[in-house]
């Protein structure tokens, strides 16, 4: 609890310093930077509904964000949430279709299971080629995004194509009002419900079993685990599949939930947003969910700057990408410099 | 401060911090030209980072260094060579796919350009036949025997013309008649006038080999150099371990931990312990090459309750793979391995660890631990790993598990979330014995267990070893160091080239055990 909190306040420094840095670079570019930050922090807390909104975008990333660090945590590097949102969305989106007329309390588990299978069958592919042959997941994950995205064209605009869509973006026949788990604001109980439960039974999974333990020894040195008699691929495996399940599930809810469809190229940058909070997070489940909140309300920001402010949506990326920089940083540089502790005794 | 122009190499008042660590401290001593000096000390002593710093590798926080009555610039290589001082590390440093020639050229020099083997060969043949390295100059390094070797480390070094040789621990990789080769060649060295610092732990080494001595202890020197001739090993022994720890220790203990003097087993009873049926039974067991080292070729080894068996060899003669194939991490290609009476030849670690199989691996710290995870992690891995992986645990109760076990096996810690890291090299072993012996260990591999340990540390490792083996736990001990072996097993097995290579029962006899290492007299006294 104590060293989460610590995590937590640590990486907000490194937040900070990010914010500076974009300041800065808002300033040179012609803007006034205090006014711009002033305007993120309205869109993404302060103006009427803003918490709503930013809750919206924080609940799915926060479940795939938990994922990501589950797997991190093993020692995988699965960049591939992405493809495995995607997948997942797809699953839950022909699950749709088979089940279609049956009673939504059975169709809204089946499609969640469906859309769960999905992304944990993304995530099997690569694990079981870097566990078998050591195939590089980075390698492996960031391709499965691109074939996942492929595929999303190839359903939207073929097997399940809307023949009503306007042209503009290929997407798929709209999932039916009876099944969907909250309206086109995105913001309901069943989706909180989800990811609290989410939230809770991943937080057990680290900290209150023997797998959390292991797989996190297995993460810092698989050697050492080994020697204690561990099957690496089993926990390897596992942190895989758990974590290609969760961004799964969290495609699923943005296609029953907020979207009621999926659609070529929808939410493009979720699953590296994920991966992001997972880092600004260390990993830690807690840190996530405040992370997910941040990263949330940038994401709502990033909507309402350009309507209602008049600035451009871009300084969100910016903020985002500098961001990046400095939790990457972190581990080397600057974590050298801010380093607390760690004596000999 | 004796005479500084008459010495060949003078240290003042050298101080070294790494952090918060002192590693050496106001050390001063010099080295008289043409002679053989020993600088002994207990692991953690110092000894190596003095070395370092006369050879320009460390920078001292204070202090001078003096070369022939000249002061040199301090923590820069070029200058302690360019004075004449060369350092022989303790692992060697040529490039293993390098033949002699290659390695002779680009090691001494480091400079390019073109060349030609026979070119490389003529120009070397003759230095190498003048330091009595006898070898051919196309074999590659890899394919040397490890005296070879070193005597090549040493031809390296004094390509240079070197006044002083600083030979790093030579005699730990090398077995009881290379040892002797090794001495040969330093007192050669000496007739040609070169001075000679051998960094050596075992008192036997030094007073057979010799001028002076200088005794390193904690970072400070205690004594030195005093000429060898008016020093008692018993003496020498005390200055080295410290009158405090030296009370506590058993004098048998004693005498292994410094060598004092050729090592000989005298437990009367030492046949008592063992009895009932074997714990472990190897037969015919042989693998492919191992990540670990070479194959193991038809290896039968028996251990039977309360007893300690020492495998015996110079390293890199399958020890690791033996170990690797009793843990079922090694490919077998013939052969059954029993295990308290279960055939676990096909059986993983898992279940052999279920059996009672414990393993103090070679490589403490990455083979024992997971340095950057907390110590109530590292400590409980084996217990979670004999139960459902998604069994619940509360870290609590195993954090407070955790504090009574490591406080029983007395390790020196702040808190049991601190990373394993943070802890010295004894302490760590500590937390990895707390691990591994328990009351259901029935069969312990100690693989290197005192490697890098203080004296203090390695007679707590084979207080607790004696302890499980008095318990009825069997035991098998792999050391490169045979004062070691000596001292505490029951029987010495040799290793040579991934076979068994003779047994030894108490009293052992070095040179017996020493032929076997080397295959002079495959087999004798079995």
């Amino acid at each position: 609890m104590k060293d989460s909190l610590i995590t937590v306040v640590r990486s907000l420094i490194f937040v900070i310093f990010a914010l500076i840095l974009c300041a800065l670079v808002f300033q040179l570019a012609g803007y006034n930077a205090p006014v711009l930050l002033w305007a993120v922090l309205d869109g993404a807390f302060l103006r009427s509904g803003a918490i709503e909104q930013s809750l919206r975008w924080a609940l799915p990333l926060f479940i795939t964000a938990v994922g990501v660090g589950i797997s991190f945590r093993a020692g995988f590097f699965n960049i591939g949430a992405q493809g495995q949102f995607y997948v997942g969305a797809i699953c839950a989106a022909f699950a749709a279709e088979a089940v279609k007329g049956g009673p939504a309390f059975l169709v809204i588990p089946t499609l969640l299971l469906a859309g769960m299978l999905g992304g944990a069958l993304w995530a099997l592919w690569p694990g079981l080629l870097r566990l078998r042959s050591g195939t590089d997941e980075v390698i492996t994950t960031l391709m499965g995004n691109f074939m996942a995205g492929l595929l999303l064209v190839y359903v939207t605009s073929g097997p399940l194509k809307d023949p009503s869509g306007s042209g503009q973006q290929a997407s798929s026949r709209p999932l039916d009002p009876a099944y969907r788990i909250s309206d086109s604001l995105g913001l309901s109980p069943t989706i909180i419900v989800i990811a609290v439960v989410v939230g809770i039974l991943m937080w057990l999974l680290v900290n209150r079993t023997a797998f959390g333990v292991l797989a996190s020894l297995a993460g810092r040195n698989g050697t050492m685990v080994e020697w204690q008699g561990a099957r690496l691929w089993k926990l390897g495996l596992s942190s895989f599949l758990v974590s290609g399940a969760l961004a799964g599930l969290a495609g699923t809810i943005e296609f029953m939930g907020p979207n009621g469809r999926i659609a070529s190229g929808f939410l493009p940058a979720h699953g590296f947003t994920a991966i992001l909070i997972a880092l600004v997070a260390n990993l830690s489940v807690l840190g996530t969910a405040v992370a997910a909140v941040f990263f949330g309300g940038l994401a709502s920001a990033a909507l309402y700057l350009p309507i209602m402010a008049g600035l451009p949506s871009a300084a969100i990326d910016i903020i985002n990408a500098a961001i990046a920089l400095f939790i990457t940083a972190r581990s080397t540089f600057i974590d050298r410099v801010l380093r607390l502790g760690g004596r000999k005794t | 401060m004796s005479n500084s122009s008459k010495s060949a190499l003078e240290c003042r008042n050298v101080t070294v911090k790494f952090g918060d660590v002192t590693a050496l401290s106001e050390v001063s001593a010099s080295f008289a030209p043409g002679q053989i000096h020993a600088v002994v000390g207990q692991n953690g002593a110092g000894k190596t980072t003095f070395a370092r710093v006369a050879a320009g590798l460390v920078q001292p926080t204070s202090g001078a260094v003096n070369v022939m009555g000249q002061d040199i610039r301090t923590g820069q290589v070029s200058e302690s060579r360019a004075a004449g001082v060369e350092l022989v590390h303790q692992s060697f440093a040529m490039p293993p796919s390098f033949t002699v020639a290659e390695t002779m050229e680009f090691g001494a020099t480091g400079k390019g350009g073109v060349f030609s083997r026979r070119g490389l060969i003529e120009k070397w043949r003759a230095h190498l036949a003048g330091l009595d390295v006898q070898v051919d100059l196309n074999r590659r390094i890899r394919d040397l025997p490890i005296e070879t070797q070193q005597g090549i480390e040493i031809a390296r070094a004094l390509v240079t013309d070197a006044r002083v040789l600083i030979l790093d621990e030579p005699t730990a990789v090398l077995s009881p008649a290379g040892i002797d080769m090794l001495f040969a060649r330093v007192r050669r060295l000496k007739e040609r006038g070169v001075t000679v610092i051998l960094i050596l732990h075992k008192i036997r080494e030094v007073l057979g080999i010799a001028d002076t001595v200088t005794v390193l202890r904690g970072g400070r020197k205690v004594e030195g150099p005093l000429p060898v001739a008016e020093v008692s090993g018993e003496r020498l022994a005390n200055l080295i371990v410290g009158e405090a720890v030296a009370k506590t220790l058993d004098r048998q203990d004693r005498d292994a931990l410094v060598g004092t003097k050729a090592p000989a087993h005298e437990d009367a009873d030492q046949q008592a312990h063992a009895s009932g049926p074997a714990i472990l039974s190897m037969k015919a067991i042989s693998t492919k090459p191992d990540s670990g080292g070479i194959a193991l070729d038809g290896v039968d080894l028996e251990i039977r309750p309360g007893e300690i068996v020492g495998i015996a060899g110079v390293e890199g003669n399958g020890q690791k793979t033996l170990v690797r194939a009793i843990s079922a991490l090694a490919d077998l290609e013939g052969g059954t391995i029993d295990l308290s009476g279960h055939d676990v030849t096909r059986q993983p670690l898992a279940m052999r660890r279920k059996i009672g199989l414990r393993i103090i691996p070679f490589e403490r710290n990455v083979e024992g631990l997971s340095l950057t995870s907390s110590l109530w992690q590292n400590w409980s891995a084996r217990e979670l790993l004999q139960g459902s992986l998604l069994k619940g645990i509360r870290p609590a109760a195993i954090r407070e598990a955790c504090d009574r076990s490591l406080k029983a096996w007395s390790v020196h810690y702040n808190n049991s979330g601190q990373r394993a890291g943070s802890l010295s090299g004894g302490n760590a072993q500590k937390v990895i014995l707390a691990r591994e012996i328990d009351p259901d260990a029935k069969l312990i591999i100690a693989a290197q267990p005192t490697r890098g340990l203080d004296i203090g540390a390695t007679a707590f490792v084979w207080q607790a070893l004696r302890q499980a083996r008095d318990r009825g736990a069997a035991i098998l001990l792999i050391s490169s160091d045979l004062d070691e072996l000596f001292d505490i097993s029951d029987r010495v097995v040799v290793m040579l080239s991934g076979r068994l290579n003779g047994e030894f029962h108490a009293p052992f006899d070095i040179g017996l055990v020493g032929a076997a290492m080397t295959g002079a007299a495959a087999g004798a006294s079995a």
